[in-house]
């Protein structure tokens, strides 16, 4: 009884929507052709975004690539030529010597110390340093580094504690061998 | 065209590697100016960041270990420049991206190299309120007409990504135009 009620139902349902004939045959053409009338219609965006770019710089860049790169690790300098000017070079550097040196001591030498943190932070900040973390760990001995140095916030218990509540959410996942705590 | 593989044997060896960097100089440096220019607007800063891409190339070409194709990786190295060159900009001048980008599109109005019109004009105020991977994904179909496989490893976005990236901001596009 119930099965005849759901076969009737189905029968119905079956029947009560219905599709021109041969259109699952020509959709594929249909959504094809609909696409291109799409990417057509496209065209309120512009076909070029109206960048120009000075004569000859394609020609005179390369030069100017080549002189930064190939040119200056290769350039070799001749010593040879300059050993006139040793003797000479060396009899301004004594006079510079006797001249300054005298007063060194009454000269202010400045240190690392006297940087200010805020002009060394904004180095930092200004100039893409090309470190990355691999080689900034071998530059930087962990022996001489406490975790608290390069924290913001100084670890202790309970931001540990803190932290684990709100990240963690099955306990598990710390592999705690809790035979360590017993 | 000299084989990719070749080039890249020819760059790693000392006596080949000087002629071999201007091959690949030639090659890549109007496709790379034009995607960097797309990024930082302005002519001079393009030819900077160009300049410093190609450095950083030469100094890297060792340590490139042909995983991907050559051309992704010096695009890799070109976007990575020309962002941080952008970041560089707005934090020497203590203003926010944002703020960089509308003023880089107003500078565009009296820049000597930029030929466009009104709708050009509007098209680059309507990129500058995409996210920067949207605007990049943009511009490498749209302009630079390249295909999504090489944006994929370009840009290291699954393809899939990549479609609905360049399909939303085609659309985010369309209605700034259609409503300005």
């Amino acid at each position: 009884m119930f099965w005849s009620q759901i076969k009737d139902m189905k029968k119905d349902k079956e029947n009560s929507f219905n599709t021109p004939e041969g259109y699952f045959e020509n959709f594929h053409e249909r959504l094809m052709a609909r696409m291109e009338k799409e990417a057509q219609t496209e065209s309120v965006i512009p076909k070029s975004d109206g960048f120009a770019i000075p004569e000859g710089y394609l020609d005179r860049v390369t030069p100017k690539i080549m002189s930064k790169t190939v040119k200056e690790s290769g350039k070799v300098i001749q010593l040879k030529s300059y050993r006139k000017f040793y003797y000479s070079a060396a009899a301004a550097a004594a006079v510079f010597v006797l001249v300054f040196g005298i007063n060194w001591k009454s000269t202010p030498t400045v240190a690392f110390d006297d940087l200010a943190n805020a002009e060394i932070d904004a180095y930092f900040e200004s100039n893409e340093l090309d470190i990355n973390t691999y080689e900034l760990a071998e530059l930087v001995s962990l022996d001489n580094v406490e975790l608290n140095d390069v924290l913001e916030q100084d670890l202790n218990a309970e931001n540990i504690l803190e932290y684990l509540d709100e990240t963690i959410d099955d306990i598990d996942e710390l592999n705690i061998d809790y035979s360590d705590y017993e | 065209m000299i084989a990719e593989e070749t080039l890249i044997k020819e760059l790693k060896q000392k006596e080949s590697q000087a002629k071999a960097f201007e091959v690949l100089v030639n090659t890549y440096k109007e496709r790379l100016y034009w995607h960097i220019r797309r990024i930082v607007l302005d002519h001079d800063d393009a030819d900077d960041v160009l300049q410093n891409t190609f450095i950083k190339v030469y100094r890297n070409i060792e340590g490139f270990k042909g995983e991907s194709k050559l051309y992704s990786w010096l695009y890799r190295i070109a976007t990575n420049e020309s962002l941080t060159f952008l970041k560089q900009k707005s934090k020497k001048a203590g203003i926010s991206d944002e703020e960089l980008k509308n003023r880089m599109v107003e500078n565009l109005q009296s820049d000597v190299y930029f030929e466009g019109d009104e709708i050009q004009l509007k098209l680059q105020k309507a990129l500058a309120t995409l996210p920067d991977k949207q605007k990049l994904v943009f511009t490498m179909k749209y302009f630079q007409e390249m295909k999504y496989g090489d944006i994929s490893e370009a840009l290291e976005t699954s393809v899939g990504a990549l479609k609905a990236s360049y399909h939303l901001a085609v659309k985010k596009i369309e209605s700034y135009l259609k409503e300005n």
